[in-house]
């Protein structure tokens, strides 16, 4: 049993005889007479119980969560400093090495060019009139290219270089005989970005006592750092936590006497506990922006926000490594705003026709039996799972559409197209429409239905004529919902839509779609930081804005809507 | 089908009196039941509506009313479960008859309901509603003049003249009232219903609304249900007291308001209970 | 228009307009009934589709064949004890005892594609079985293992077009060279001998269709591409031309190449392959695929037709001759899947099964259930009970609202931001699984328990408070209480939604093959694992066809997950359920 879990059983033990003993002292105050007492004899046991446990088991469970960052950084810290000598040695390689040093002029002089050509174009494009020649401009184009290959590849040299002499300096240290603990500090520093979070990754699996994904002396001299910090850090924190435990159980007890207002104080941690619970919504909210637009604006960084907003290229795929020049891929999502446009419209073309007329024909026309089955039924439709329908789209849908339009006379029809990925989403998208317009033709008042009817008005006029109308707003509304659900619906796009990024306007075409590339850029592999993965983030801020809007919109419409009529 | 001469003895007061003969017999009832899903809310109910006047339904709440009101123009359709027995004649014509279409009915009775309801549209197309849907008008000018003569005639033209695009909801409570009236006589109909007409305004609009009822009583005619006895006292002809879902009274308003023959009847009037 | 003598004319016109109205009416009628009828076929449609696919999936066919377990080869140590159990070579085994079945493959690339009949993952599963009984060494053991995935989708009838035709005459079989020669005594080859010129025929068309889009295209260019498209043309003019001849050939002999049917004939236990029919249909030529008998005037023989071509198939004649053998042996049993149940995720489908992904399931869900509902149901007592009406609480209101119309993959985009890369929690595990789709459910419960504080009557609440209880009092012993069957309803329908969601677990990495069951406990929180429908997310991409009927059963097994917790829902309204 570990050092944490007996420092819990023990504050949970104090916990209880926390409770025990505020209980029995308030009745001990009055002498067993508990009608004396303000509060209830259990709520001075709560009272006590609760400061004697909880901040110490929150401080546990704030260890339980921060350990491994801290115990990171701190073995980071103390490896580096471990290294220094080492660090200090390549430096003065660096510095004294020729090749290194010319490579890296080379390397800067190919920027300078690379630049001064693209500053070029620039000015090129922005021109008008004469001076904009298409000719001159593809070929500074190209020569822009191969500049921008040119650098990439003298980074490469020198990234080379560099690792070279890193080499041969840990070889030279190695045979000198260097502490372990120096030599794994050097690797440590020098390694890329991605390899030091592997390496300490590693470190704390073997200070776990977990399968680590190599093996090597210097990750577990590492190792016994991490599990000294380790150690220090669980036993400090275990005497906190039971130093708190023990002063909360004596401060609160010797607050219990007869007037006291145990219930008072209990209840208003309950208050606060509530309101902590509803902040978490507006914690969850404030996670999302940040978190979207710290991600997003680190991409910005490299591409700027009218290339993403208005480029017609979409293929983030050629990013190789992050810190690479000019081999960024192509950032411009217009493709992927048209695709979603395409497919949502499809979408909602099935959807509020069919929803619509199903919600007044349940509303005005169906009997209550008939309404009693057929609702259930559409409210299955909306609780059958998006991956289902994903796979209906892909097996049933996908190819009946390519063979019916082959049989109609198109060539080459594919089975994952705009078009079934659209009717498939309005078929998601039906029950949806159908309840909310259900509900909102329900709170048309029937005044006015009565008022249509005494003029002798038929059903349909009636519906179309004055319920319809009266209604629009909370359809609109709705219908608004039903458009950001579309936009925002993943697994049904994922599977049948396809993934290339073609700018058109054929629905029998293949088409990606906002929510598509997200997923194709997050799964599998992928590098942190680079521009691929951040793009996604990007995405994902374009479609949050994008619904919050319409979702702010639709719910005041609708809001409205039910003011007026209630 | 109900005996079209009921036996006399039972419905001593189905006609409003001697007082009223040279008006014309519009609406004829005989032994009208209601049931709403089983439960009965008007029983053998037998009344003789006189043309061109208006008569007045008294009664404290759920005495049955409004339900006889509503099976004039057959709305009780419209209920799920209503139920409607016996024998019911606007002219002669059987109203519960299957050969009768409620379209048709309706457009010949109008009705007017208690809460002003002007459909969110404009001034204009809530008067052209019915001419519009029942094709009554071959030309935009033909439309105009109707929308305009029947504002004229619910004495609203005046006001609303020069905003006949505003929305109708747009308009004061007694405005709607009158704007809901034009609506009803813009299909031309012969008998037109209120059920509580005023109930929702204040005393001026009610003043205005019952001083368009006595206009309106020229060419149509008209019966109004109403809480209060003054309204009826001013505005009718005819008063017929129901109570329980019976009709217990039915007389000239000047010989039900001075010298009710049943006795429920004038605790009603003095204000006993209701 | 007041004239009173308008009034007939007025009703003239309005019941010369009626019919128009009634059409108008029934149409808008029927409008309305064909789309809640569309939405309940599409419903039928979509659940009977994935039956349909589904029925394969729940039945396997199993190969029953006896296995000798050699000590030498299962117990290298010879100590019986497991670690020398463990290291034996189980794979030989199996191949031991298939070769045993067809003693006459003896050429190692035939050795290869026979060892293909099953998936070698299943030594693994032998040798579980020895380890549980190790007094099976040495001893010959009946052991059944799925076949091939392919193989079974031959065996139910749904990867190939197949027939078996009857014979009339008496065969003559007789040895030419390393092949056969086949004479009947009736003319029972030459049906074959038309069917294949139908079809050479309709090759033949097509190719000529072709052939003319080639010149059609070929008017509208120049230079090099007009050159390349007639060529193109006049090629496969000439091809067709080549399959024409074949097809009208008087005499001589037609060859059976793969893109035509396989015709097999089949004798006792020697199946021959037909390579080419002579042009009067009374005899043919063939290639033994098992077996080597020869013979003449055989009475009992039949002919067996695979319409599919074998080069448009993923199972040989060779593999599908060899399946018919051993039904033939009756070493071939059709079982319920176990494997679908029992089993995690595997790469050969006839192995892969829903455990881990239920398992997986399971655990998010109690993370889920555990986060979400207590805080969905504080919030909501705060917003309705006590909450003074303010900028903040409309704030957290609108805040709430919206929430829940933000797309799933949002959240798992906060997921991957925040607990993966700022808390440094594990990929794919189940514990951020359901801290993602916990934020996710948490708007539908307070919605939802919103809804049912405010269905219990203000006289509860005064009542209470008038006796002297505590504001926390009346909220706890009363309002709570009176209001926790919707709150429950809402928040199984909640879960239910959660348990279906893909998107924003696909964010967390959930999406891995993961080929072994999480374990059910605190320990296994942690451990990667996917979830139902990842799980049909997967499966719904793979490869093999025969993932195709696991997908949809995997997607019944969801539904019926899901039905159930609706189900649950529905009975728990039904009993509690209170009216003031």
């Amino acid at each position: 049993m570990s050092v944490t879990a007996l420092i819990a059983l023990a504050i949970l033990v104090m916990l209880a005889g926390g409770f025990y003993a505020g209980r029995s002292r308030a009745i001990q105050a009055v002498a067993g007479n508990t009608v004396r007492l303000h509060s209830l004899p259990n709520y001075h046991g709560y009272y006590v119980a609760i400061w004697t446990g909880l901040p110490a088991l929150l401080l546990l469970v704030a260890h339980g969560l921060f350990a491994d960052k801290v115990v990171e950084n701190l073995t980071y810290a103390e490896l580096r400093r471990d290294a220094a000598a080492l660090n200090a040695q390549l430096d003065e390689a660096l510095s004294t090495d020729t090749v290194y040093e010319a490579l890296r002029a080379d390397a800067v002089q190919l920027r300078g060019r690379a630049d001064s050509i693209a500053s070029d174009l620039e000015r090129l494009r922005s021109a008008t009139g004469e001076d904009r020649d298409p000719e001159r401009m593809e070929a500074l184009d190209s020569q822009r290219l191969d500049a921008l290959n040119a650098v990439t590849s003298a980074d490469e040299a020198v990234l080379d270089r560099r690792m070279e002499l890193v080499d041969g300096v840990a070889a030279a240290a190695r045979e000198a005989g260097a502490p372990v603990r120096a030599l794994a500090g050097f690797e440590l520093t020098q390694a890329p970005r991605e390899r030091r979070q592997l390496f300490l990754a590693d470190t704390l699996n073997i200070a776990h006592g977990e399968l680590p994904s190599r093996e090597s002396r210097e990750l577990v001299a590492a190792a016994s750092i991490a599990t000294r910090h380790q150690n220090q850090l669980r036993y400090l924190i275990g005497a906190m936590a039971l130093v708190v435990a023990v002063a909360g159980l004596w401060r609160t007890r010797s607050q219990v006497e007869p007037a006291f207002r145990a219930r008072n104080h209990v209840e208003s941690l309950v208050t606060a506990l509530l309101l902590f619970s509803s902040v978490i919504a507006i914690l969850t909210t404030v996670g999302i922006v940040f978190s979207l637009l710290f991600e997003s604006l680190r991409f910005f960084s490299t591409v700027p926000v009218s290339e993403f907003l208005f480029g017609l290229q979409w293929s983030p795929q050629i990013a190789l490594r992050a810190d690479q020049v000019g081999q960024s891929g192509a950032f411009g999502a217009v493709p992927l705003f048209a695709g979603t446009a395409l497919i949502t419209l499809i979408a909602m073309v099935v959807a509020v026709p069919i929803g619509l007329l199903a919600a007044v024909y349940l509303s005005e026309y169906a009997g209550p039996r008939f309404r009693a089955t057929a609702k259930p039924l559409l409210e299955i439709l909306a609780g059958i799972p998006t991956v289902v329908y994903g796979f209906f789209a892909l097996l049933t849908v996908g190819p009946f559409i390519r063979g019916l339009f082959s049989w109609l006379g198109f060539e080459d029809v594919v089975t994952q197209s705009a078009l079934s990925a659209g009717l498939v989403m309005g078929i998601m998208i039906i029950p949806f429409i159908s309840s909310l317009s259900d509900d909102v033709i329900n709170s048309v008042p029937q005044t006015l239905r009565d008022g249509s009817y005494a003029m002798g008005a038929t059903r349909s006029e009636t519906i179309s004529h004055v319920v319809l109308p009266a209604a629009l707003p909370g359809i609109v509304g709705a219908v608004l919902l039903g458009v950001s659900r579309a936009v925002g619906e993943t697994m049904i796009v994922v599977m049948a839509a396809g993934q290339g990024a073609n700018l058109t306007a054929n629905p029998l075409e293949s088409v990606t779609t906002i929510t598509v590339q997200i997923v194709m850029l997050l799964t599998g592999d992928q590098e942190f930081d680079s521009p691929k993965t951040l793009s996604a983030f990007a995405l994902g801020l374009v479609l949050f804005v994008v619904t919050l809007i319409m979702n702010v919109v639709a719910l005041r419409v609708v809001q409205r809507y039910r003011e007026k009529y209630d | 089908m109900v005996n079209p001469m009921p036996d006399n003895q039972s419905h001593p007061d189905m006609s409003a009196g001697a007082g009223q003969a040279e008006l014309p017999i519009k609406v004829q009832a005989r032994d009208v039941c209601v049931s709403y899903s089983g439960k009965q809310a008007l029983n053998h109910v037998s009344i003789d509506v006189p043309d061109r006047s208006v008569t007045a339904f008294i009664g404290p709440s759920g005495c049955g009313k409004s339900t006889f009101l509503r099976c004039l123009n057959r709305m009780n359709d419209t209920i799920e479960g209503a139920k409607v027995v016996g024998s019911l004649k606007i002219d002669g014509l059987e109203v519960n008859d299957k050969s009768v279409d409620p379209v048709v009915l309706r457009a010949n009775v109008g009705m007017v309901f208690q809460k002003p309801n002007p459909f969110p549209k404009s001034i204009y197309d809530n008067v052209a509603y019915g001419p519009r849907i029942h094709g009554l008008a071959l030309s935009k000018d033909e439309l105009d003049a109707i929308v305009e003569d029947s504002l004229k005639k619910a004495g609203l033209w005046d006001e609303v003249a020069d905003r006949l695009n505003h929305p109708g909801t747009g308009l004061s409570g007694g405005q709607q009232q009158r704007l809901v009236i034009a609506r009803a006589i813009a299909v031309n109909p012969e008998v037109i219903l209120m059920d509580e007409p005023c109930s929702a305004l204040d005393p001026i609009a009610t003043a205005k609304i019952e001083e368009l009822i006595d206009e309106l009583r020229e060419n149509y005619c008209i019966i109004i249900v109403t809480h209060s006895m003054q309204q009826a006292a001013r505005v009718s002809q005819q008063t017929a007291f129901f109570h329980m879902g019976n009709l217990v009274e039915y007389g000239t308003t000047e010989e039900i308001f001075t010298n009710p023959r049943d006795p429920r009847t004038q605790d009603y009037i003095t204000g006993r209970f209701g | 228009m007041t004239d009173t003598a308008d009034i007939p004319k007025l009703r003239q016109a309005i019941s010369d307009h009626l019919p128009r109205r009634y059409r108008a009416e029934m149409r808008f009628r029927v409008a309305g009934l064909s789309a809640v009828g569309l939405a309940v076929a599409i419903l039928v449609l979509l659940v009977g589709s994935i039956v349909m696919q589904a029925i394969p999936a729940f039945t396997v066919n199993q190969l029953v064949l006896p296995v000798r377990l050699e000590s030498d080869l299962v117990d290298p140590q010879g100590d019986g004890s497991e670690a020398s159990l463990r290291r034996g070579s189980y794979g030989r085994v199996l191949q031991e005892a298939v070769r045993e079945q067809f003693p006459g493959v003896r050429d190692r690339r035939q050795l290869r594609t026979l060892f293909t009949l099953y998936t070698a993952l299943n030594s693994t599963r032998l040798m579980d079985e020895v380890l549980a009984d190790p007094g099976l060494v040495g001893e010959t053991h009946t052991f059944r293992m799925p076949i091939a995935d392919d193989l079974d989708l031959y065996l139910k009838g749904r990867l190939v077009q197949d027939r078996t035709l009857e014979t009339a005459g008496r065969l003559t079989v007789a040895e030419a060279g390393r092949d056969f020669e086949l004479t009947s005594s009736a003319a029972d080859f030459e049906g074959l001998r038309d069917t294949v010129s139908n079809l050479l025929r309709a090759e033949a068309a097509s190719l000529d269709t072709r052939a003319e889009q080639a010149r059609n295209r070929a008017e509208g260019q120049t230079g090099e591409d007009r050159e390349d498209s007639l060529y193109e043309a006049g090629r496969l003019s000439a091809d067709a031309d080549a399959l024409r001849a074949e097809a009208e050939l008087e005499s001589g002999w037609v060859e059976l190449s793969d893109t035509l049917p396989s015709i097999l004939v089949e004798t006792g236990e020697t199946h021959l392959r037909l390579t080419a029919l002579s042009a009067d249909g009374r005899s043919a030529r063939a290639e033994s695929l098992l077996g080597d008998e020869t013979g003449s005037e055989l009475a009992d023989w039949s002919l067996y037709v695979i319409d599919t071509p074998e080069a448009r198939r993923r199972v040989s004649d060779q593999l599908i001759v060899w399946t018919r053998a051993l039904v033939d042996r009756g070493l071939v049993s059709l079982d319920f899947n176990t494997a679908l149940f029992a089993n995690a995720d595997s790469r050969e489908p006839e192995l892969a099964g829903v455990k881990g992904a239920l398992f997986g399931s399971i655990l998010t869900m109690l993370i889920t259930l555990t986060l979400s509902v207590p805080v969905g149901v504080f919030t909501a007592l705060y917003l309705e009970e006590y909450a003074p009406k303010n900028r903040f609480t409309d704030l957290i209101e609108v805040n709430i609202n919206n929430l829940a119309a933000v797309p799933s993959i949002v959240f798992g985009l906060l997921g991957l931001a925040v607990f993966i890369n700022s808390f440094g929690l594990p990929r794919s595990a189940p514990l951020v699984g359901g801290l993602v789709l916990s934020l996710m459910t948490l708007p539908t419960v307070i919605i939802a328990t919103r809804a049912a504080l405010k269905a219990v009557p203000v006289s509860i609440r005064q009542a209470a408070l008038a006796v002297g209880a505590s504001k926390t009092q009346t909220v706890f012993h009363h309002v709570l209480p009176l209001a926790a069957p919707g709150i429950l309803t809402g928040s199984i329908i909640g879960l239910a939604q959660a348990m279906g969601e893909t998107a924003p677990l696909l964010m967390i990495g959930m999406v891995a093959f993961i080929a072994d069951a999480p374990t059910l406990g605190l320990e296994g929180l942690t451990q990667p694992a996917t979830v139902m429908p990842v799980q049909v997310f997967l499966w719904s991409d793979g490869a093999e066809r025969a993932f195709e009927a696991r997908t949809a059963a995997a997607i019944l097994v969801l539904l019926a997950l899901m039905i159930g917790f609706n189900a649950l829902a529905i009975y728990l309204r039904r009993r509690f359920e209170r009216r003031w």
